[in-house]
């Protein structure tokens, strides 16, 4: 049992304090599972384009477009299958391509009069030393209206765009860390304002400082911890929910990941009271020591 | 146990609330510290505690001059000090018992190796049947015993008391004082400051008068 357990008073009026800790904890835990999300979509992301490339075979601007396609895409997938370093290419069906210019176009007639290029899809095979250069020069020979795409572009571009989302991500939660850190500051030295007569007592009784320091931070530890899991368990709680939502298949917000969090990632989360636990014991303690200090 | 060498005392920049104050407390002497309201009693009792630094002079304290001493002593010499404040500074949160017990969880000391003081102390001050009730709930003169019980609970080396039978009537503050009587016999060195002359007269121990800030007076044990 810690000093604090009988010498503080159970306060009155201490509720108004709890919230905002409560507040502070699940916005803190909002913004270190986005942060969380955000890092692995972005690895996702990067993961899913590296090792893969895309061939795309124009539609002939003469002659007969279908034939031509096809006599090209055949070429081209000869050439891959013979390339080593290329694990898989295979081409997109007609579904596939559709469905990829649905958000864009529909899927009305326009779409069905509209020449469509081929795409086909090859994986490289990991840890191939693939001469990209040489093989797309050995693809335009075979089929000249094709272009290379090794997503080198797109994958630079969700670096960046990763980098952003992760640094804006970490901003947002450094931002929240210092306002629950100065809130928490402030409602534990609010709490032992009321508390000076004691502080004063204890003092005036030969207490050591440790000893009254020690009464105090362990009573703010456990109060902060407390409303501090409150609000965590608020977050996790819309965690869990959005994970409920994703494995029923429903797309919360279109186009963004869904903000559900991996089992790994949880304990991440559980940090954040901690931390708050651990800000109101320092602050409790390094208050207590300052009103002793002024004191004979 | 206790020495004073012109030792004065202002507030701020107030007036002179001691004067050129010299006295010694020998151990186990039992003493009066007498005067009117407002001569000085309690700040020479809070002096005496380390509650508030000289202005000017000496305080020498269990043999330590506190202006020359560390402040990192001062908590043990103030654990050796039991104190009965005027107004009993009792912690409104906590039970009697709890009040009382305060002294020894402050010396490192667990619950059950005092309960049974604690509980005897009280007992004795006539407060057995109300050792869980909290200060608000108790009377004044309970309170004032709660207060009391808390001074003497570690058998300190020096009590003061600052009125301590004022809020109690004349039965209990006979007992009250017969309890600081036998903490003395037992070896505590006692100063009570108390505006009640028929406590004064009614024991044989020192007297130190004060009048305005100044030690007017110093009677010696009557035999």
């Amino acid at each position: 049992m810690s000093p604090g357990d009988r010498f503080m008073p159970r306060e009155k009026g201490a509720a108004p304090l709890d919230v905002v800790i409560a507040v502070m904890a699940f916005l803190a835990v909002l913004a270190l599972g986005a942060s969380l999300v955000a890092e692995r979509t972005a690895v996702g992301w990067r993961a899913g384009l590296a090792g893969k490339l895309t061939v795309q075979i124009l539609p002939p601007a003469q002659g007969a477009v279908n034939e031509g396609l096809q006599r090209e895409t055949d070429a081209a997938l000869d050439v891959l299958r013979a390339t080593e370093g290329i694990a898989h290419a295979e081409p997109l069906s007609e579904e596939e391509k559709l469905k990829l210019v649905q958000p864009w176009l529909g899927q009305g007639n326009l779409v069905a009069d509209l020449p469509l290029p081929q795409l086909i899809d090859a994986e490289i095979t990991p840890g191939a030393d693939l001469d990209l250069a040489q093989l797309a020069q050995r693809l335009k020979q075979a089929a000249p209206d094709s272009v290379l795409d090794d997503h080198s572009h797109w994958i630079a571009r969700l670096r960046e765009l990763a980098r952003s989302v992760l640094w804006t991500a970490y901003g947002v939660l450094l931002l929240i860390a210092v306002a629950t850190a100065a809130a928490v500051s402030f409602a534990t030295r609010a709490g032992l304002r009321a508390h000076h007569e004691m502080v004063a007592l204890l003092h005036q009784m030969g207490a050591h400082s440790g000893f009254i320091a020690r009464a105090f931070e362990w009573h703010y530890f456990r109060s902060a911890l407390l409303a501090a899991a409150v609000g965590a368990g608020l977050a996790l709680i819309m965690f869990l929910a959005a994970g409920g939502l994703q494995f029923a298949g429903v797309e919360a917000v279109p186009f963004l990941p869904p903000l559900a969090l991996k089992p790994a990632e949880l304990p991440w989360l559980l940090a954040v009271p901690a931390a708050i636990g651990v800000i109101a014991l320092v602050t409790a303690r390094l208050s207590v020591l300052a009103v002793l200090r002024t004191i004979y | 146990m206790v020495r004073f060498e012109n030792v004065g005392m202002r507030y701020s920049a107030g007036p002179e609330v001691l004067r050129d104050v010299t006295f010694e407390l020998v151990s186990g002497s039992f003493t009066f510290l007498t005067g009117l309201s407002g001569a000085g009693k309690t700040t020479l009792l809070k002096l005496i505690d380390i509650a508030e630094p000289p202005s000017r002079g000496l305080i020498t304290l269990f043999g330590c001059e506190l202006a020359t001493a560390k402040r990192t002593i001062f908590p043990a010499l103030r654990r050796r000090i039991g104190v009965v404040f005027q107004d009993f500074h009792l912690l409104d949160h906590l039970s009697a018992f709890d009040n009382v017990a305060l002294p020894l969880r402050i010396a490192g000391r667990r619950e059950g190796e005092y309960s049974h003081d604690v509980e005897e102390l009280l007992t004795w001050v006539g407060l057995g049947d109300r050792m869980t009730a909290k200060p608000p709930t108790l009377s004044g003169g309970e309170q004032q015993r709660v207060a009391i019980a808390r001074a003497v609970v570690a058998r300190p080396d020096l009590l003061i008391a600052d009125e301590p039978t004022g809020s109690v009537d004349s039965e209990i503050g006979a007992r009250l004082i017969r309890l600081f009587a036998e903490l003395n016999r037992l070896g505590t060195t006692v100063l009570i400051a108390t505006h009640d002359r028929t406590l004064v007269e009614r024991t044989r121990a020192c007297e130190m008068r004060l009048v305005d800030g100044r030690l007017v007076e110093l009677r010696a044990a009557r035999p």
